[in-house]
C-alpha cells in the first residue's frame, strides 16, 4: 500500500534515518532518505510531489539553511522539522519560514505520521492550485491585446459604454470582445471570470473619473 | 751559657723576677702582631733578655767563672714561640742592644760579644722553628706529644747544635780558657736546664695564666698556696739549709718529688712548671752559695751534678703533667659533648627515644615522647615498641629497625604510630645509631606530621572537589547537546519499535525486516548506555587513576562528548591526528575534562555569522616536550592583556562563566607534569596547547 507523495527524509544520524524510514514505510509511505542536505539537493526533483522531513542540526548545510535555499530557488516543498534540541527560537524561525510542523525527538509515531500527512496534503494542495493557475494563465495568454485590455476593464466592474469611451471605440465592439473573452476563458459567468482573472494575476483597470 | 766564662759579680737574686713580666703580657695581642704591639713585645723581650743576662751572671759559681743558669736564650725562645713568625725578625733584632748592654759591661771583646749573640739567637731560632714545624697546635705543654717535641728540639737539639757553634766561636776568637769539648758540655747543660724551666713557665703563664688564676675557686687557691708553701719549705730545707753536701742523706734529694707530683696532678703544666722553676732556683741558689747537697767538690762539679739532677727530675715531671692534662681535657671534652647531647635530647621539641639495638628495648625517652605516646618513662623503660604496640603496621617497625641496624641510621621514614589511648598519628622517623655506655643503641626522633598531613589531605580534597565542580559546570553548559546525544538513540529505538508494531499489524510479516529492527534497537540502546556511562564517569567524583592514555583517543572521546554542541553551533571540526604517538600517563576523566573545556571554549569563541569563522582544528603531534594537543579556533583571538590573566581563577569573559575552567585545567595539566598555554594564530583566532610528557614504555 503506497500512498501518494514521496517523503524526503534528511538526517545526519544513520540510526535515526533508518528508523524513520522504516516507520514511514510501515505506514505505506514512499521514502527517500539522505544523510545530508547536500546529498538531498543533488537528487531532488522539485516537480515530484511529496514533503521534506528535515533534521535541524546537521554538519554542513543545516536544516534551516536548506529550507531557506529551497525557498530562494522557488521550490515550494512542505517541510516537517525534527530536532534533538527542541529549542524555542529555532522552532519559531522554522515555523515563520513556512514549516508545517516542528517535532522534538523522540516523538510518537502518530504525531510524526500526522505531521507528514499534513505536509504531503499541503504539497498536493499547492500543486493542485498551481495547476489551475497555469491553465488560466494559458487562457489569458490566448487573448489578443485588445481583449486583454477589455478584460482588465471588465473585472474592474466597468460598464460597456465606459469601456468603449476609455478605449476610443463604440459600445457594440466592446460587447463583441466581451463575448469572445467569455468563450476563450471558458467562463460561465462574470463572477467566474473575475476569479480566473484574479488567479492569473490580471490587474483590474479602475474607472476613469468622468465629467458629469 | 753563651758565655763560656763570666767574671761579673753575683747579683741580687731578686732580679730573677723580671721573667714574670712576660706573664701579664697578653699572648693574644702578641700573636696579632700589629705594629704597636710588635714594638711593645720587642721592648719587653729586650728588657727580659737584659735582666736574664744579669741573672745569668748572678748564678755564677764562685770562684769558677761559669754561669749555671743562662736565661736569655730561653727567654728569646719563649718569646718566639708566643709570637707570629712575621715578628721574629723584630724580636731577635731587639735583643741585640740588650745583649750588647749586658755583655759589654763585663769587659768581653766585641767580637766575642757578637759571636755569642749569633749562637744565642741561633739556638732560640732552631728551637722555635722545629717546635713550630712538629707541633700541630701552638705549644701549650698540655699534650704529651708536644712536650716530647719541645724536649727533643727545644731543650736538647737546639742547645746541642748551638753549643758546638758557640764553642767553635770561642776557640776561634781565642777568648777564655777551657777545651772545646769542655765548653760544649758546660754550655749545653746550662742551656738545657734554662730551657726546661724558663720556656714552660713563660709559655704556660703567658697563654691565659692570669685569666686562669682569676677563674679559680677559693678552695683551689688555698690548695695552691699550701702547695707553694710546701715547695718553698722543702726547697729551702733541702737545698739552702744544709751546709756540706757530703753529709746529706741521698734520700732527701727526693723530698721535693711528692710536691712536684702534687703540682702535676692538681695544677697542670702551669703549676708544674712554676714549681720546677722555684725548686731549680732554690737549688742553684744553694749550690751557688755553698749550701745544699750539691756542694761536694769543685764548683764546676757542683754545677754539673746540680744541673743533671734537676734535668733528670724536670723532664719526667713535665711529661707527666702534660699527659695528665691531656687526659683531663679529653675527659672534659667528652663530658661536655655528652652533656650537650643530653640537653638536646631532653629539650628537643620532637619526641625522642634511645632504643637498644639488641632487643629494641626503649632505654630512655624525652618528655615529648612521653606526651606523644602517653606512656611515662617508668612504664616504658626496658619495654620495646613492639611490647607497647606503638606501630600501627608491624611491617613498618620491622623495616625501620632492620634499616637502622643495617645502615646505621634512617631518614624520613614515614610511619603511622599509635599512642596509649589508641589514637593513630602520622610521624616521620629519623634515627642514628650510637653507643650509650658501650651498648649499641639508636636515637630515634618521631616528628609528628599528623596536622601537616591532614592539611595536605584537606587541600587535596578541596582541589578535587573544585575540579569536580568545574567539570559538572562544564557538563551543565553542554546539557542541551548531551540531551541531543541521548535523544538520537531514543528516537531511533522508539521509531524502530513502532515501525515493527505497524508491520505486525498488517499481517504482512517480514521476519528479516523484524530481525534488522531488533538488531538496530539493541545497537541504539547500547549507544544510549554509552552516553550515560560516559556522563556518569564525568559526573562522578572519583579518585585520580593514572594510566597510559592515547592522546588521539582522548581527542576522539572529547569530540564525541561535544559532538552535539559542535553540530548545534554549526562548527566544522578538522582533526589532524599524528600516528605512532607515545602514551601519556594520566587520569582519563581529568584529561577528558581539560580537552572538553578547550573544545567548548573554542566553539564559544566562534560566531556562525562570520564567513569561514566556524572551523575548529584539533592537532596532535610529538614535540620535544612530549605529546602535544592543540585546539585552534577561528574566533577573534585573545587580546594581549587577557593572555596573561586567562588562566587565573575567576577570570572570565562569559556572562555565565565561573572563570574556573582554564585555571582548573591548567592545575590538572601541571599535576600531570605537563603544560597548558595559549597563543594567537597568525591570521585569526587562538590556539590552546596542551603538552604532556610521553612515556615510551607501554602503549595504551
Amino acid at each position: 500500500m503506497t500512498r501518494g507523495g514521496t517523503v524526503y527524509l534528511v538526517d545526519d544520524d544513520p540510526g535515526v534515518l533508518r528508523a524513520l524510514t522504516r516507520l514511514l514505510r510501515s505506514s505505506g509511505r514512499e521514502v527517500q532518505a539522505f544523510a545530508s542536505s547536500e546529498a538531498f539537493l543533488t537528487a531532488h526533483d522539485p516537480a515530484a510531489p511529496g514533503c521534506l522531513v528535515l533534521d535541524v542540526a546537521m554538519p554542513g548545510k543545516n536544516g534551516l539553511e536548506l529550507q531557506r535555499d529551497l525557498a530562494a530557488a522557488g521550490v515550494d516543498r512542505a517541510v516537517v522539522f525534527i530536532t534533538g534540541y527542541g529549542d524555542i527560537p529555532t522552532s519559531v524561525r522554522a515555523m515563520k519560514a513556512g514549516a508545517v510542523d516542528f517535532l522534538s525527538k523522540p516523538f510518537e509515531d502518530s504525531q510524526f505520521l500526522a505531521a507528514v500527512e499534513a505536509a504531503i496534503d499541503r504539497d498536493l494542495d499547492s500543486r493542485r492550485s498551481s495547476g489551475e493557475r497555469r491553465a488560466v494563465e494559458q487562457k489569458v495568454a490566448s487573448l489578443t491585446s485588445r481583449e486583454r485590455q477589455v478584460l482588465e476593464h471588465v473585472v474592474a466592474g466597468q460598464l460597456n459604454k465606459h469601456i468603449a469611451a476609455d478605449l476610443g471605440t463604440v459600445e457594440k465592439t466592446v460587447k463583441v470582445h466581451r463575448g469572445r473573452i467569455m468563450r476563450k476563458m471558458g467562463a460561465g459567468s462574470l463572477a467566474e471570470l473575475v476569479r480566473m482573472a484574479d488567479l492569473a494575476g490580471v490587474r483590474p483597470t479602475p474607472a476613469q473619473p468622468r465629467a458629469a | 751559657m753563651s758565655q763560656g766564662t763570666r767574671t761579673s759579680p753575683p747579683s741580687n737574686i731578686g732580679r730573677v723576677l723580671p721573667v714574670s713580666w712576660l706573664g701579664p703580657a697578653s699572648p693574644k695581642r702578641w700573636l696579632v702582631g700589629r705594629a704597636p704591639d710588635g714594638w711593645r713585645a720587642a721592648l719587653l723581650v729586650a728588657t727580659a733578655y737584659y735582666l736574664g743576662a744579669k741573672v745569668g751572671f748572678a748564678f755564677t759559681f764562685q770562684p769558677h767563672p761559669i754561669s749555671t743558669l743562662w736565661l736569655p736564650n730561653s727567654l728569646l725562645l719563649a718569646a718566639l714561640l708566643l709570637s707570629p713568625v712575621s715578628s721574629w725578625r723584630l724580636l731577635v733584632a731587639a735583643t741585640l742592644p740588650a745583649h750588647l748592654a749586658a755583655e759589654l759591661q763585663s769587659g768581653v771583646p766585641l767580637a766575642m760579644v757578637l759571636g755569642w749573640f749569633a749562637s744565642n739567637s741561633t739556638e732560640a731560632l732552631i728551637g722555635a722553628v722545629c717546635i713550630r714545624r712538629f707541633c700541630a697546635a701552638p705549644l701549650r705543654f698540655d699534650s704529651f706529644r708536644d712536650v716530647g717535641v719541645f724536649l727533643v728540639f727545644g731543650t736538647f737539639l737546639a742547645p746541642l747544635l748551638s753549643s758546638f757553634f758557640d764553642a767553635a766561636l770561642v776557640a776561634a776568637i781565642g777568648w777564655g780558657q777551657g777545651s772545646y769539648w769542655q765548653l760544649v758540655r758546660l754550655r749545653f747543660l746550662s742551656n738545657v736546664l734554662a730551657a726546661l724551666i724558663v720556656v714552660p713557665f713563660i709559655v704556660t703563664w703567658a697563654s691565659g695564666g692570669l685569666a686562669a688564676v682569676r677563674g679559680t675557686l677559693s678552695r683551689e687557691r688555698a690548695e695552691a698556696a699550701l702547695l707553694a708553701s710546701c715547695v718553698l719549705a722543702v726547697g729551702i730545707a733541702i737545698f739552702d739549709r744544709q751546709d756540706a753536701g757530703s753529709g746529706t742523706p741521698p734520700a732527701l734529694l727526693y723530698a721535693p718529688l711528692p710536691f712536684l707530683l702534687w703540682a702535676a696532678a692538681r695544677f697542670g703544666p702551669r703549676g708544674t712548671s712554676t714549681a720546677i722553676l722555684v725548686l731549680v732556683l732554690l737549688a742553684i741558689w744553694g749550690a751557688a752559695h755553698g749550701q745544699g747537697p750539691f756542694v761536694t767538690s769543685s764548683p764546676e762539679e757542683n754545677a754539673r751534678s746540680a744541673q743533671l739532677f734537676l734535668i733528670a727530675v724536670s723532664v719526667p715531671i713535665l711529661l707527666l703533667a702534660a699527659a695528665l692534662e691531656e687526659r683531663r681535657k679529653a675527659k672534659d671534652a667528652l663530658a661536655g659533648s655528652e652533656e650537650r647531647l643530653a640537653t638536646a635530647f631532653r629539650s628537643s621539641p620532637d619526641p625522642m627515644a634511645i632504643v637498644r639495638l639488641a632487643d629494641g628495648a626503649i632505654l630512655d625517652a624525652n618528655a615529648r615522647w612521653e606526651v606523644m605516646f602517653g606512656y611515662s618513662l617508668d612504664e616504658t623503660a626496658g619495654r620495646s615498641a613492639e611490647d607497647l604496640n606503638l606501630y600501627v603496621n608491624d611491617e613498618d617497625r620491622k623495616a625501620s629497625f632492620e634499616r637502622i641496624a643495617k645502615h646505621g641510621g634512617i631518614r624520613d621514614f614515614e610511619v603511622d604510630v599509635r599512642d596509649r589511648a589508641g589514637t593513630v598519628r602520622q610521624a616521620v622517623l629519623a634515627a642514628e645509631t650510637v653507643a650509650v655506655g658501650g651498648v649499641p643503641c639508636y636515637i630515634g626522633t618521631f616528628h609528628d606530621v599528623t596536622a601537616q598531613r591532614r592539611g595536605e589531605r584537606e587541600a587535596k580534597e578541596q582541589s578535587k572537589q573544585l575540579t569536580h565542580l568545574t567539570r559538572v559546570a562544564l557538563l551543565g553548559q553542554l546539557s542541551g547537546a548531551l540531551a541531543h546525544e541521548l535523544n538520537q538513540p531514543l528516537t531511533a529505538i522508539l521509531s524502530n519499535a513502532q515501525a515493527a508494531q505497524h508491520f505486525l499489524a498488517t499481517d504482512r510479516i517480514d521476519l528479516g525486516e523484524l530481525r534488522e529492527i531488533l538488531g538496530d534497537i539493541v545497537a541504539e540502546d547500547q549507544r544510549a548506555s554509552e552516553v550515560i556511562r560516559r556522563l556518569r564517569t564525568l559526573f562522578k567524583q572519583g579518585e585520580t587513576q593514572v594510566q597510559p592514555l592515547d592522546a588521539n583517543d582522548l581527542v576522539r572521546e572529547a569530540l564525541a562528548l561535544a559532538h552535539g554542541d559542535l553540530i548545534a553551533r554549526n562548527i566544522e571540526v578538522v582533526t589532524e591526528l599524528a600516528s605512532d604517538l607515545p602514551a601519556v600517563k594520566g587520569d582519563r576523566v581529568q584529561m577528558n575534562q581539560v580537552l572538553l573545556n578547550l573544545l567548548v571554549n573554542a566553539s564559544e569563541a566562534m560566531s556562525p555569522n562570520e564567513p569561514g569563522g566556524c572551523e575548529l582544528t584539533i592537532t596532535t603531534a610529538l614535540t620535544a616536550e612530549g605529546v602535544q594537543v592543540s585546539v585552534a579556533d577561528r574566533g577573534p583571538g585573545i587580546p594581549e592583556d587577557r593572555q596573561r590573566r586567562l588562566f587565573e581563577p575567576f577570570f572570565t569573559t562569559k556572562p555565565q562563566g565561573l572563570g574556573l575552567g582554564l585555571s582548573i585545567s591548567r592545575a590538572i595539566v601541571t599535576a600531570h607534569g605537563g603544560r597548558l598555554w595559549s597563543t594567537n594564530n597568525p591570521d585569526r583566532g587562538a590556539t590552546f596547547h596542551l603538552a604532556l610528557p610521553g612515556h615510551a614504555e607501554g602503549r595504551p
